[in-house]
């Protein structure tokens, strides 16, 4: 069942279409930083994006922190809002469930095909960031230096952007969850997508916002930037921990909502 | 005869709409079963939940002497369906599609599935279709491809919802001839259509719905029984009600229908008596007949109250 | 049946976000557990915690918009915002803390000869000799750092206990400072203290008739162990700006040289001028404990453009005696005697009595 589900992601046109957009914004970004050469100023631009001038090993990290807060949520959400939702307009649902895939077997399975999507999506921005970063700017060879001024090896660069590539991954694992879960609220996959977005418009906005300081712990936002924290020295884990427990959360309240909804559905599409 | 799809006491309420009202189904094994009613008299959604699509609000389904939808698990992968009109990956191969949907559930082996393909497509005749996708085939083609999915598992009991829709007169032919060649291998085919000749030319047993309730369930042979009059043809209608006086039930142009289940008692009483013969036969009720007799009016009519 | 199955799955979601929903409330009503130990005892435990070592994460919130973001950003930024500070302290000469930012840091890393800063988003190192009289700076607002310093001159009868809480799951003992000094702008300062270690975990600081505090810093995480010294340290990274900092006493040698030398008055607003060792002569520091006044020289380009701010000041007060702003329990004020230069009133002291102070400055004789 799994297998199917990723075979489907994968084998479709639009997976790759919307990848490929995803790393059209980076690479711009380097070639008129390389072009100009001006970087954004201290507490201004994407994290990582100043440091990429001097150490051109740094972009994978500043392309993540570039498609992290608007691209990637839309792309995850346009997907797992296509979920279950796309199948019903297609039809497609009604054999599959005909076939008989099991409701749960088949939910379970379009959130690994999801977050393989999602995986998938941060690799290549990491690897085509990687490309562009070493092509276009100086790498230094012998490592970096980490975010409080102490300097890195080479190993312990290429060790922390892993950890960072799978932490940017499980951010999104959230917003994959609230698509899925209104993927099964509606025949339509658009409807499910915006809704997906919706929540992300809302939490952002609510984070900035003093007066939602009580509930800012809480959403789904909160930690994205924290992969920021495996750069320093030593590792901040307290905002990454706190990060993926709420991505955990978020992720079984919402495939129980989605379970507890189309398990019990009457599926007329 | 065991009984392949049971219903007891079903009922569909969608909101304030009660689609299914109380539909008892009794389809045997080995039975064409034609699933007749009119456009929203709630056939698919009977159809629906058969397959456990759509959950009952009150009443039980038995497919293949096991509830549903608890049983869909074990159950389902013998049974092949078409559920209003076909639907596939438009992107994919017609094979690629029958692939997927294969290894999506219980009961497909992966090891003879490019067998079993092939062999379903040619079955369709769509062995020549090659790569193309599916977003380029025809709507025959696609619905070809969705009776193909049907058939993939060799199911015991085929669930067609308007099978069909979208071919052309051949085309309608070659199905039936399929349906009518499975059927004599063995299976039992659910056939749920708002054609009555379609229905008339296939189905053993015919069951009919309007406005969510059955209305009629039987044999058709039961239904289009002789009704123990014969019709007969002359050019001259008066001399026959002159012969056979009392006995002329109907007459109407050169048509007259006269009670008595002996057609040849009544030509030789007729040709006895001069009386110019040029058609005879027992008179039958055709199921159109016998479907407007039991319901009402089209469901798509909506009177003034 | 089937709706029957809908209600039983749809209770196990709402049971499941009940509980989750309820956790965070029950963590944070965990009882404290207070211990009967006397405020001055509890304010000795506190002095005594300097030598303790530890490591830990504080947020520091400051309600204090000085009407100086143009020429001191940094200070501006640090009291008025919500900081977040990783702190490494091995004693009161070594130790680290990182001002974190969403994007970079800025590192402080003091060693008993002087102090480096790093700049992450510049790539730059500044190395600052120690200093006698420094701007607030990042470890300033260290709770245990903040603290110490503003209980280190409270008297007894200015001291009370407020009971138990818990602060970054330890058991903290309260103690209040209701500060004796007529002139202080402070209503109270909070002190809750690690009844383990002594070490302040959270420190919030009340202005005269305000509810909300107008800075509290407290830890949300603290491990009561002596960081690795090679945690504290630091070498600027190959590639880094290097640059020598300018310390604040230079300043204000500087600013006092150029200046005719001010005599300051022995009390100013009821507070006595109290001795600061290797401080320029040119400053005077005036009362004790939380409740200080400082008088600085202040050079002439720095004078007007703190004119102008200060009288752009939304909230500032401007009568015949000057032009006044307090943010929370700090008062600024521009004294500009004709003839000697100008100098800078600031202090935990109410408006009032900087008027006054600044009526003195602006009478002494030459």
């Amino acid at each position: 069942m799994i297998g199917v589900e990723l075979s489907k992601m994968f084998r479709r046109p639009r997976t790759w279409t919307t990848i490929a957009v995803l790393n059209a914004l980076p690479v711009l970004v380097a070639v008129l930083l390389r072009l100009t050469d001006l970087a954004p100023r201290p507490g201004e631009g994407p994290p990582f994006l100043s440091a990429v001038l001097t150490n051109g090993a740094l972009f994978p990290l500043a392309a993540l922190a570039i498609v992290l807060p608007l691209f990637l949520p839309i792309a995850v959400a346009v997907v797992s809002g296509d979920a279950v939702a796309g199948e019903a307009q297609a039809g497609t649902l009604r054999y599959l469930l005909a076939r008989p895939a099991g409701r749960t077997r088949l939910l379970v399975a379009k959130l690994v095909a999801v977050l393989a999507f999602v995986v998938v999506t941060v690799v290549v921005v990491a690897a085509v960031g990687f490309v562009t970063g070493t092509l276009l700017f100086d790498a230094q060879p012998v490592g970096g230096t980490s975010v409080s001024g102490t300097s890195l090896t080479q190993e312990e660069l290429a060790g922390r952007t892993l950890l960072a590539i799978g932490y940017v991954a499980v951010s999104m694992l959230g917003v994959a969850a609230f698509g899925l879960f209104f993927s099964t609220l509606t025949d339509s996959p658009l409807a499910a997508a915006l809704g997906a977005l919706a929540v992300l418009v809302t939490s952002s906005l609510l984070f900035t916002l003093d007066a939602a300081s009580p509930v800012a712990p809480y959403l789904p936002t909160r930690y994205w930037l924290a992969f920021v924290d495996l750069f320093r020295d030593p590792v901040l884990w307290r905002d990454v921990v706190r990060g993926l427990a709420l991505q955990g959360v978020y992720v079984g309240v919402l495939l129980t909502a989605a379970w507890a909804n189309f398990t019990t559905k009457d599926v007329t599409s | 005869m065991s009984s392949v799809i049971v219903t007891r006491g079903l009922v569909k309420q969608f909101g304030r709409v009660r689609a299914v009202d109380g539909i008892d189904l009794d389809v045997g094994a080995g039975d064409v079963y034609g699933f007749l009613g009119a456009n929203g008299s709630g056939k698919t959604t009977t159809v629906r939940m058969l397959l456990g699509l759509v959950l009952p609000t009150r009443g039980e389904v038995e497919l293949l002497g096991q509830r549903m939808p608890r049983a869909g698990r074990r159950v389902l992968p013998r049974v092949g369906a078409l559920v209003e009109g076909p639907a596939h990956h438009r992107h994919l191969s017609g094979a690629a599609n029958l692939a997927l949907l294969d290894a999506a559930g219980p009961g497909g082996r992966r090891r003879d599935r490019r067998r079993r393909i092939a062999e379903v497509l040619d079955q369709v005749g769509l062995g020549g279709v090659g790569r193309r996708p599916v977003g380029a085939y025809s709507l025959g083609m696609r619905q070809r491809l969705g009776l193909a999915g049907a058939l993939m598992r060799r199911p015991e009991l085929l669930v067609l919802d308007e099978p069909t829709n979208g071919l052309d007169p051949q085309g309608i032919a070659e199905v039936r001839e399929l349906l009518l060649d499975l059927h004599r291998g063995g299976t039992t085919v659910f056939l749920s259509s708002h054609l009555l000749a379609e229905v008339e030319q296939l189905c053993s047993r015919v069951g009919v719905l309007d406005r969510g309730r059955m209305v009629l369930q039987d044999e058709m042979t039961r239904l289009t029984a002789p009704t123990g009059a014969t019709v007969v043809e002359t050019p001259e209608p008066g001399r026959v009600r002159a012969v056979l006086d009392g006995r002329v039930l109907a007459a109407s142009g050169e048509r007259v229908v006269v009670r008595g289940a002996d057609p040849a008692e009544v030509n030789a009483l007729l040709v006895g008596a001069g009386v110019p013969v040029t058609g005879l036969a027992l008179q039958r009720p055709t199921l159109e007949e016998v479907v407007l007799a039991a319901a009402g009016t089209s469901a798509d009519r909506v009177e003034r109250a | 049946m089937s709706g029957h199955g809908r209600a039983r799955r749809w209770a196990v979601l709402a049971a499941l976000v009940a509980v989750l929903c309820a956790l965070p409330a029950v963590v944070g009503a965990l009882p404290a557990d207070d211990a009967d130990v006397p405020a001055a005892d509890l304010r000795d435990a506190v002095l005594a915690s300097a030598g303790v070592g530890f490591s830990g994460y504080a947020v520091s919130a400051g309600g204090l918009t000085l009407p100086v973001s143009d020429q001191l950003p940094a200070v501006a930024d640090l009291l008025s915002d919500r900081v977040q500070l990783r702190v490494w302290w091995r004693g009161e000469d070594e130790q680290r803390v990182d001002v974190l930012t969403a994007a970079g840091e800025t590192g402080v890393h003091t060693d008993p000869a002087g102090t480096w800063t790093w700049e992450y988003e510049s790539a730059t190192a500044e190395r600052t000799r120690p200093a006698p009289l420094a701007l607030p700076a990042p470890p300033d607002l260290v709770p245990a750092a903040l603290g110490r310093r503003l209980l280190s001159e409270a008297a007894d009868d200015e001291l009370s206990r407020i009971g138990a809480r818990r602060v970054a799951g330890r058991d903290a003992l309260g103690l209040r400072l209701v500060p004796a000094a007529a002139a202080s702008s402070v209503a109270h300062v909070d002190v809750w203290a690690d009844a383990a270690t002594g070490l302040p975990l959270a420190v919030e600081v009340v202005a005269d008739g305000a509810s909300a505090p107008a800075l509290d810093t407290r830890f949300l995480d603290l491990d009561p162990s002596p960081p690795p010294a090679a945690v504290v340290g630091f070498t600027p990274p190959a590639g880094a700006r290097v640059r020598e900092g300018r310390d604040v006493g230079g300043l204000l040698d500087e600013a006092g040289s150029r200046l005719p030398a001010a005599r300051l008055p022995d009390t100013l607003a009821g507070l006595p001028r109290r001795d600061l060792a290797g401080a320029p002569a040119a400053v005077g520091v005036y009362g004790g404990g939380v409740t200080l006044l400082v008088v600085a020289p202040v050079p002439h380009r720095l004078a007007s453009a703190l004119r102008a701010a200060l009288a752009a000041a939304p909230d500032a007060v401007a009568d015949e005696r000057g032009t006044r702003v307090a943010a929370g329990p700090l008062g600024l004020v521009l004294v500009e005697p004709p003839g000697r230069g100008a100098h800078l009133l600031t202090g935990t002291v109410t408006l009032d009595a900087l008027a006054d102070a600044a009526a003195v400055l602006g009478r002494a004789p030459a």
